[in-house]
């Protein structure tokens, strides 16, 4: 039945505007049995729109679908899955006060002869399908008990065990830990043996190396070409993205120095209520400098993120020991509005929940934490918060109709440049970010990069979680090593090397790389 | 969810904006949805004309005393509801708004017959009793991470009580005079109407309450948190919104405004009676939601609100003019309300 050989997905002249802007333009797309096959381009290129059109999210657009040879039209994601097209979500959907077993089988639970929902069943399936998958997860777990990473295995698996032949996979790398990576990478290949084909949407060129074998690389809505990874080289890949050589991802750094800006000494906090999964620091000391660019490095669930949450006054509510102070002041970490007060500012790593209003305007979203300025005894004036909302979209380039745009209908990399505009208005002495380029594109990465140099030129400290161990050699002056919530390791980046730094994060207790 | 839905969602959801005058055909039908509930009202308003009784070719529905009536007869409902808009804007929701209307009825009552309060006094002390009563309740259930809905259940029953004990459990009859048992002449303007006896007292007091929410929903800083925190709480929060102050404030609002139809109510009706404003919370949602606001918190507006309240109130109207029998209006306004709630998703296009 198949038309060429191995060509199980093909489309063809793919055309969808929304409301006048043209997000593909005759776009032609083969995937063949058994491949992995990366989809490459910056935010708004229109990756996002091909994978909705196939994945049935986007029932009304121009152009021919056939797999396996034969036109398909999904109305609805529901009527793709039926056709074995399964997609594993950036944001997962899972439900997470159920079970993993429930959550795999949802909407088609097992039952007993009488109709009965059988739970005993259910466990054993799920047992089965998780084993199937290759992932060691107890299947009467919570989903909300779980990592990101985990969670995003129940998802795999639940695709696997609807037998999907085609698996979409949207950033899965984002929020996983190298150990994580390496485990999904080998669940990828072990799809390919099984001749499943994988669209692989990632913003990391060094993991396509890993895993794909072919990618298509957008811009602007339009095919620039298909290429075999292997035969390709990195720059390559970035100049068809960028459409023009990335000379340097990461600039130039070289700022002088000058006097301490935030002090930590023995920062320990004891939670009223521990959390599986979470650790809180313990007997954190450091210190960032003025101008300087501090990373924090760890593998996940090394506590990262409760020490930025801590040091922003949003950490877990409990006994707290130590010393924290911004420029010779005490801080005393009581609330968001206490640090952003002292001239702190925040990234969280989950922008959707945790940073922005989504069905907001980037007006609304860009000034939120700002409005005093704005505002004479509490009124705003419009026109000036109009004028630097304004002046945030140009400086940041931020892609978006308007500055009325819902912050819903921009693309990861635009919402994030949102919450850097917000930040920004704040005028902190001291930025905390936590995976500032999680879900970016490639172009909006440098244009961060390049803003925190500037800013950091300007005198701010900023102190900057990440998982991509690149980004944290190229963007600081030192880095951090958490292990456990404790400072492992305290390296200059200019002698650190990503073997010291996952040295240093996995010491003594392999256990925790999961 | 694709990005042409979010366009047509958005319309009526960037409410925070000042609308702008609509120029072409695009704008015109975004225009009809920002207003969707005004929009909602036209259509309401026109059936009304049309199905009207008629004597003498008058169209009795259209008499400006038919009309003025629709709208004193809405202005209670329409001034609680502007305070529940506050409320379920930050996704609460104000159960205890009906029990408040009856304490703040026999409260003013009370005090003039009885404690032999002036009419400003009585006034500020049962909107300040309204007040803290909401406050109190914003208080409990931001403190102590409790639903709002429980919260304010609990609320519905103390305020009823409440108002039993202050009462006695009977009714207070108000009039006026000047000697002892007797409320002052002036607290009867409530039950009168203004400008060459043209509009209703309670009209005119909705409506100032309508304008100054508006105002305040659209200018100030308050406002942005309202709506983040409905948006989004956990957003609101890192932003520096201080979440528990703002939540506190809605209900307040909420139940000071709930004071301040349940004062109208005695007013009007020349008497307080804990029995007063039974099931009002419901009118009062049920116009917030007509209007258009969400729910779920992070999208309306009072305009909404205040279209939604004229237009459930011209339905009633428009039922009791006919001479609909009662159960059978039960039942229109349960179809029309659930119609209304379904076009409002479907024009949202999402979720």
């Amino acid at each position: 039945m198949d038309s060429s050989s191995g060509t199980l997905l093909q489309a063809r002249g793919i055309e969808k505007s929304f409301g006048g802007v043209r997000a593909l333009r005759g776009v032609d797309f083969e995937l063949r049995r058994g491949e992995v096959h990366a989809l490459l381009g910056e935010n708004g290129a229109g990756k996002s729109t091909l994978v909705n059109v196939l994945s049935g999210v986007i029932p009304d657009y121009e152009g021919r679908v056939e797999i396996g040879g034969r036109e398909v039209a999904f109305r609805r994601p529901g009527d793709a899955q039926d056709a074995g097209l399964a997609t594993i979500h950036q944001e997962l959907d899972l439900v997470l006060d159920m079970t993993v077993a429930e959550n795999l089988f949802l909407g088609r639970e097992p039952r007993t002869a009488l109709r009965l929902f059988d739970r005993r069943r259910l466990l054993r399936d799920a047992e089965a399908a998780l084993e199937e998958a290759g992932i060691s997860l107890d299947p009467s777990r919570k989903v909300r008990s779980l990592r990101v990473g985990e969670r995003q295995m129940v998802e795999i698996a639940r695709a696997l065990s609807l037998d999907a032949r085609i698996l979409i996979m949207d950033e899965p790398t984002a929020a996983l830990a190298d150990a994580e990576v390496e485990h999904l990478f080998s669940v990828v290949r072990e799809l390919r043996q099984r001749e499943v084909s994988v669209i692989y949407i990632s913003h990391r060129l060094e993991e396509l190396e890993e895993v794909a074998d072919r990618a298509t690389v957008f811009r602007n809505g339009e095919v620039v070409g298909t290429v075999e990874v292997p035969k390709s080289t990195r720059g390559q890949l970035i100049r068809m993205m960028v459409g023009q050589p990335v000379s340097e991802l990461y600039p130039d750094a070289g700022v002088e120095k000058e006097g301490e800006l935030l002090r930590v000494e023995g920062l320990s906090v004891r939670p009223r209520r521990p959390k599986r999964g979470r650790s809180e620091p313990r007997d954190v000391s450091i210190n960032v400098g003025r101008g300087e660019i501090v990373g924090l490095a760890g593998i996940m669930g090394s506590g990262r993120t409760e020490l930025l949450e801590t040091l922003f006054g949003m950490g877990a509510s409990g006994a707290r020991a130590g010393l924290v102070s911004l420029e010779g002041e005490e801080l005393k970490l009581g609330s968001p509005r206490q640090a952003i007060a002292a001239g702190i500012g925040f990234v969280p790593e989950d922008r959707k929940e945790l940073g922005l209003v989504l069905e907001q305007s980037v007006n609304s979203n860009t000034t939120i934490a700002a409005l005093r300025r704005f505002a004479r005894a509490g009124l705003m004036n419009g026109s000036r918060e109009r004028e630097a909302v304004d002046r945030t979209i140009s400086d940041l380039n931020i892609r978006a109709s308007g500055r009325n745009a819902l912050v819903r209908t921009l693309s990861g990399g635009n919402q994030q440049k949102v919450l850097f505009g917000r930040q920004l208005l704040i005028k902190p002495r001291l930025l905390l970010l936590d995976e500032p380029t999680r879900g970016v594109d490639v172009g909006a990465k440098a244009e961060i990069y390049r803003l925190l140099s500037g800013l950091a030129a300007d005198g701010m400290g900023i102190l900057m979680a990440s998982s991509e161990l690149p980004e944290l050699l190229g963007m600081c002056d030192r880095i951090y090593v958490l292990r456990s919530g404790r400072i492992a390791a305290e390296l200059k980046a200019s002698e650190a090397s990503q073997e010291a730094i996952l040295e240093a994060a996995t010491a003594g207790d392999e256990r925790e790389a999961v | 969810m694709t990005e042409e839905s979010n366009r047509q969602g958005s319309a009526g959801r960037i409410l925070s904006k000042r609308p702008a005058l609509p120029s072409g055909r695009q704008e015109w039908v975004e225009f009809l949805f920002r207003f969707q509930s005004l929009f909602g009202l036209i259509v309401v308003f026109l059936a009304a004309i049309a199905f009207s009784p008629r004597r003498d070719g008058e169209i009795l529905f259209l008499s400006l005393v038919n009309l003025t009536n629709i709208l004193r007869s809405v202005s209670e409902i329409g001034i609680i509801a502007i305070g529940m808009t506050f409320v379920i804007l930050v996704g609460g929701i104000d159960l205890s708004v009906g029990s408040i209307l009856g304490l703040a009825a026999t409260g003013s009552a009370v005090l003039m017959v009885e404690d032999n309060f002036g009419v400003l006094p009585a006034v500020l002390l049962v909107l300040l009793i309204g007040m803290a009563f909401g406050a109190v309740q914003g208080f409990v259930s931001t403190r102590f991470a409790v639903q709002a809905f429980i919260v304010t259940l609990a609320g519905l029953q103390i305020g009823r009580g409440l108002a039993r004990i202050w009462s006695g459990g009977q009714g207070v009859a108000i009039s006026y005079g000047e000697g002892k048992g007797q409320a002052p002449e002036s607290f009867s303007i409530l039950s009168e109407r203004v400008f060459n006896g043209l509009v209703p007292v309670p009209a005119l007091i909705f409506f100032i309450v309508g304008a100054i929410a508006v105002f305040v929903l659209n200018k100030t800083t308050f406002s942005r948190h309202v709506y983040a925190i409905g948006g989004n709480e956990r957003a609101a929060r890192i932003s520096g919104v201080p979440v528990m102050r703002v939540k506190i404030t809605v209900f307040a609002i909420s139940g000071m405004l709930a004071a301040l139809a349940g004062i109208i109510h005695a007013g009007q009706l020349s008497q307080g009676s804990p029995n007063d404003g039974i099931a009002y919370e419901l009118d009062a949602i049920a116009a917030v939601v007509v209007g258009g606001t969400s729910l779920m918190g992070g999208v309306g507006s009072v305009v909404g609100t205040i279209g939604g309240a004229i237009m459930l109130g011209v339905l009633n109207n428009i039922l009791a003019l006919n001479s609909i029998d009662i159960n059978t209006q039960y039942l229109i306004k349960g179809l029309v309300i659930v119609a209304a709630a379904a076009l409002l998703s479907l024009r949202s296009g999402d979720r």
